[in-house]
């Protein structure tokens, strides 16, 4: 029962570090908490479901497509509601992000509907749901190690990004200074639009591995996932990468225990109850360094 | 706010509910627009005044309309003297959050008192026993002014025992309530505190090398904004007389940030403003839309639509905090005047 749990609360744990890496990353960058992100998850979910369900693509080519259709919504985003009020006050970014998040979370309800929809099943593999390993009572299916691959090609893929491109570098340049970054002639604006774009994509994929692992969709799943993967994000210490990832996994596991061990009423409370705890020992994160309070 | 802009707006306010065309609609959403307002005021402490990012006032909301929903209910207080019990168990829970929290800065102070709001709502879901759950809480009496114990007295035929029954009573006790939060926090405002409070949202080494006890100060204003929330939750269990912990979401938290930056963070007026701004824009919405032949349902869609361009062309709000160092601040102002007065005399 406890290996069971454990391997579901990885799996989970491997997705809320995909999105938080998204939202760390944009924190990073803009010192923006982007709400709107849970939102972008979502809506990879519903775009990769309609490009099923309406256009008729197979599931191999409907997840690259929602994820490029996220990836520009995340530009969209940015430019239309974010880049206007770069230079004003956190706060009023923040409602911004909050407002954005309303926005799409409706905007999705009144395209799809806000019941919950299942994933179309004919488009799914059959073999996903078969086990691929099985220790004495612990059944691994191929749809988790389908998770486990994609989350860990796309994180190294992530890293090599960041630490070997031009563009990575810049990302890493204008998280620390971005009137430095703009002296020494790079395109900040473009380098934030690439921003949104990884992390809009890393949202999308995330959003369609959780739509098929627990094969429902429905426009306020963003919501919860969202604040996870923020508390993932600070849990690993925000503005980084590195962090994010691990946030997210200590995160997904401790839920999982916690339904186990403590109540499966207070699932969610477990994950604060430690987030809470670690942030009281460890003010900056795990993996943080100090931050100036700028609220 | 000066007394000749506030005295009308005051007097039109009470003369509202004896005018013909005062519905017992707009007397509920007026209600809802002071409930928002000592909420907004109460948050306005914390960010405003502090600059911390506080994103769980709801939980403070949520303990203290439970706190006068429960005793009403087991032990059938009166309205009067669970409004101070109230403030005080949210005071309380503040110093207990923010005594350990509040050493944090920025972000993870605002996801700590996320997670603390959030545990509130589980509590009060999954504690069936005490807060019956998801199935809510009924049966909650209304206020009531009973001064019969005077009256007795006086004459024994006299009874002076009043139950608050529709709209006009609670506007009139939510109006009450909204002068009494602003004069304490006007008072605050100008007082030691507030302006320790301005010292540290402005900077806080410098507050703290000036002998500025920054935590101690910081605990005080979570645990005021933590007990005027309380107040905000008391008055709305007496007034809706039904509780259920899904009116203590998250979202709430978010509408009461949003009505504070939007007024204009740090002013209390401002928090005045903003509470009038978006509840007023959910009821015009609920009204206009389908004048529009759009479904009721995107309401919410406008309504984050027009909260972004709010913020896209007024970024620090409709009425902007006057910045607490400068030649605008009112301390200094009239320190120059008294100057100016000095030099005049001499």
């Amino acid at each position: 029962m406890l290996e069971q749990q454990l391997v579901n609360g990885l799996t989970l744990g491997v997705i809320y570090a995909l999105i938080a890496v998204g939202y760390t990353m944009v924190y990073g960058v803009i010192e923006l908490i982007n709400f709107a992100h849970g939102e972008i998850y979502m809506l990879g979910a519903f775009f990769c479901v309609s490009f099923i369900t309406v256009v008729g693509l197979p599931l191999w080519v409907a997840i690259p497509c929602a994820m490029i259709c996220c990836a520009l919504l995340g530009i969209a985003i940015d430019i239309f509601a974010y880049r206007p009020i770069r230079k004003a006050h956190r706060l009023a970014a923040l409602i911004t992000a909050i407002g954005m998040s309303i926005f799409l979370q409706n905007l999705a309800m009144v395209i799809w509907g806000s019941r919950p929809r299942a994933f179309p099943q004919e488009a799914v593999p059959a073999f996903f749901s078969e086990q691929a390993f099985a220790f004495s009572d612990v059944t691994i299916t191929w749809l988790h190690l389908f998770i486990f691959g994609i989350t860990f090609s796309m994180m190294i893929g992530l890293f090599l990004i960041i630490s070997k491109t031009r563009v990575g570098t810049a990302m890493r340049a204008l998280a620390q200074n971005r009137t430095c970054c703009q002296l020494m002639g790079i395109n900040v604006n473009r380098v934030i639009s690439f921003t949104f774009v990884l992390g809009s994509a890393m949202g999308a994929m995330a959003g369609i591995l959780v739509a098929l692992f627990y094969n429902t969709l429905y426009p306020t799943m963003g919501y919860v996932a969202g604040v996870k993967a923020f508390a993932a994000a600070v849990l690993g210490g925000i503005g980084s990468v590195p962090g994010a990832m691990f946030g997210g996994i200590v995160l997904g596991i401790a839920e999982a225990l916690g339904a186990g061990y403590v109540s499966s009423l207070y699932r969610d409370g477990v994950a604060y109850a430690v987030l809470i705890a670690v942030i009281i020992f460890r003010p900056s994160g795990i993996l943080g360094k100090a931050l100036v309070d700028k609220a | 706010m000066k007394l000749k802009i506030a005295l009308p707006i005051l007097a039109a306010a009470c003369l509202f509910p004896f005018l013909p065309f005062a519905s017992e609609y707009a007397l509920h959403v007026l209600t809802l627009v002071m409930v928002y307002m000592i909420l907004a005021m109460g948050l306005n402490i914390v960010p405003g005044f502090c600059g911390l990012l506080d994103l769980g006032f709801v939980g403070f909301y949520g303990i203290g309309a439970y706190t006068a929903g429960l005793l009403t209910i087991h032990y059938g207080l009166s309205f009067w003297v669970i409004v101070p019990l109230a403030a005080l168990n949210g005071a309380l829970w503040g110093v207990l959050l923010g005594a350990p929290t509040l050493r944090l800065t920025g972000d993870y102070f605002a996801i700590v008192t996320f997670g603390f709001s959030e545990l509130v709502v589980l509590f009060l879901t999954n504690e069936i026993w005490l807060t019956r759950g998801p199935l809510g809480l009924p049966g909650i009496d209304p206020v009531t002014i009973d001064l019969s114990f005077i009256s007795k007295a006086l004459n024994p035929a006299w009874d002076w025992y009043y139950m608050f029954d529709g709209e006009t009573p609670y506007y009139f006790l939510a109006m009450l309530l909204v002068l009494a939060v602003y004069a304490i926090l006007r008072r605050l405002e100008d007082s030691r505190l507030g302006r320790a409070w301005y010292a540290i949202r402005e900077d806080p080494l410098a507050a703290s090398s000036c002998g500025v006890n920054i935590l101690n100060y910081k605990v005080i204003a979570f645990a005021i904004s933590a007990g005027i929330g309380a107040v905000g939750g008391c008055f709305f269990a007496r007034w809706t007389l039904f509780l259920s912990p899904d009116m203590f979401k998250f979202w709430e938290s978010f509408l009461v940030l949003c009505m504070v930056v939007l007024g204009g963070l740090g002013n209390i007026n401002g928090a005045l403003i903003g509470a009038t701004i978006l509840v007023a824009l959910g009821e015009v919405l609920r009204v206009v839309l389908p004048e529009l032949g759009l479904p009721v349902e995107t309401r919410f869609l406008f309504y984050g639509l027009i909260m972004i361009l709010i913020m896209r062309f007024k970024p620090s709000g409709f009425l902007p905090r006057i910045a607490a160092t400068g030649m605008d601040n009112p301390v200094i102002k009239d320190l120059k005047k008294r100057l100016d007065r000095e030099r005049a005399t001499a």
